[in-house]
């Protein structure tokens, strides 16, 4: 997995989407897979799709609004379907129906995104039933924290390219979290465009993102809309 | 009350709530709380291991920020952290010796700084998998006995059984999605603290035990709520709001 994860560092601006989503799915040992992003609302952007078999499931799924890539997404927890022919009817109802006759057999759905952050899914297909090994949903798992944190950071335009990629646990802290939800309500900006905000502060001024966010808790920094910190004229003694 | 009875008792209200559509994170938080009163410890938390490896907080005895912070270290130096990879209780760790500063040259002055003398730790296993550890601080050296870890042992296990346990939204049926479920949730309550905190002028402990109180008086689910607040489905303004500056415990 960790060609992938350079892969990903090294690609710019997905040109070589494909390229990349061939290799991960065969590193991965599937057949195929695909990446969507939500876009708000119902609808979800397809941005990696390896073959039709793995696209067409995932377009439908998103046009039925139901399945287990609308229910990881909401949930922000994995949903594994080893075998798509013995799920119960009633739990998707409109896509038992409907996908009935396509090559995906088994589907695993890996939510992207960070706690009500809801970035998109990473979808495995199998044209043939069974479960993913633990090594194998590890792997997925691994993949996309990845590919969160790097479309959380090309999702805003005119942020392209100022954002580092943060290691895997600063975007994991508590503290990181707060602040996002803190400057959300500051700037009245949804919680992605917050984490961006606190991130391209941290890059600008050469700051750890958690000793940024840190500093917005104890309200010693407010964010203003440029993403440029000041420091907060009341200032929380303790 | 005598202890045996005090533990019976606690027990029975643990089975009551599994068998409830229970809250996991505030089902854990008032363990993390027993687990404080049955162990004579001064502090309790629960740490839960995401795909990284690295543990993060589900939930402590007291949500204060720095006690939080101080399980939050351990996600990569501690005694949690080796009792999660070993899998082997690590109890009656004096945090004053030598050997623990150099071992945990960042935990354990942090630790010390927040009043803790001694610190255990003990693994959360599901089917011969660790999946997380119960951290409990002391502010004295007391030994926790045979019998305390055994029970302390017993409590960790109640708190794996209460993960698996969740009903998620997704029915996630598998147990790797439990727990990322369970790790979601502790995200989502992290940002809407911040959001209350936010709108109320207070400080995130405080926006906490607001949200906490109007939870558990209405019998709204802890992590239920938070969702909905922080995708703007609830009207925070009907939860009344947490004093500013309110004193500190």
């Amino acid at each position: 997995m960790a060609e992938v994860l350079r892969l990903l560092q090294l690609d710019d601006g997905f040109d070589s989407a494909a390229e990349v989503a061939a290799r991960a799915a065969e590193l991965l040992g599937v057949d195929g897979l695909t990446v969507s992003l939500a876009t708000g609302g119902e609808r979800a952007e397809l941005m990696w799709c390896t073959d039709e078999a793995a696209g067409r499931f995932e377009d439908l799924q998103f046009t039925l609004g139901e399945g287990p890539g609308p229910d990881a997404v909401r949930t922000g927890a994995m949903v594994l379907v080893p075998d798509l022919a013995r799920v119960g009817r009633g739990r998707w109802p409109a896509l038992s129906i409907e996908s009935v006759g396509l090559a995906a057999r088994a589907v695993f759905c890996f939510p992207m995104g960070i706690g009500a952050i809801r970035v998109g899914v990473l979808a495995v297909v199998r044209r043939t039933t069974g479960p993913l090994t633990d090594g194998q949903v590890g792997d997925a798992q691994v993949l996309a924290h990845a590919l969160t944190g790097r479309a959380l950071g090309s999702v805003v335009p005119g942020m392209d390219g100022t954002v580092p990629a943060d290691t895997a646990d600063t975007l994991l802290h508590a503290v990181v979290h707060q602040a996002t939800g803190m400057v959300s309500v500051q700037l009245g900006v949804p919680l992605p465009q917050a984490l961006l905000r606190l991130r391209a502060h941290a890059y600008s001024s050469g700051r750890p993102l958690t000793d940024v966010s840190r500093d917005v808790v104890a309200r010693r920094l407010r964010l203003d809309l440029n993403g440029n910190g000041s420091p907060s004229p009341v200032s929380d003694k303790d | 009350m005598a202890r045996e009875q005090e533990i019976t008792k606690v027990f029975v209200e643990v089975a009551d709530s599994l068998i409830d559509d229970f809250d996991l994170i505030d089902f854990l938080q008032q363990l993390s709380e027993r687990c404080v009163g049955l162990l004579d410890v001064a502090a309790c938390g629960v740490l839960l291991a995401d795909e990284h490896d690295v543990l993060q907080v589900l939930a402590a005895s007291d949500e204060d920020t720095r006690l939080l912070e101080l399980f939050a270290l351990q996600h990569d130096q501690g005694p949690c952290v080796e009792c999660y990879r070993s899998g082997e209780p690590r109890t009656n760790i004096n945090l004053d010796r030598p050997s623990a500063a150099q071992a945990w040259p960042q935990f354990t002055p942090a630790a010390r700084h927040s009043g803790f003398l001694s610190t255990n730790a003990i693994p959360m296993r599901l089917r011969g998998k660790v999946i997380g550890a119960l951290g409990l601080f002391q502010t004295t050296d007391h030994a926790l006995s045979d019998a305390d870890t055994a029970l302390a042992q017993a409590l960790a296990d109640v708190a794996t059984i209460a993960i698996l346990q969740q009903r998620t939204l997704a029915h996630s049926e598998t147990e790797r999605g439990q727990l990322q479920y369970a790790l979601t949730s502790r995200i989502v309550l992290e940002q809407v603290k911040g959001i209350l905190a936010e709108r109320w002028h207070v400080t995130t402990d405080e926006a906490f035990a607001a949200f906490r109180g109007y939870a558990r008086a209405h019998h709204h689910q802890l992590s239920r709520l938070a969702r909905m607040i922080a995708d703007g489905e609830f009207d925070t303004a009907q939860i009344p709001r947490a004093a500013p500056h309110h004193p500190r415990r």
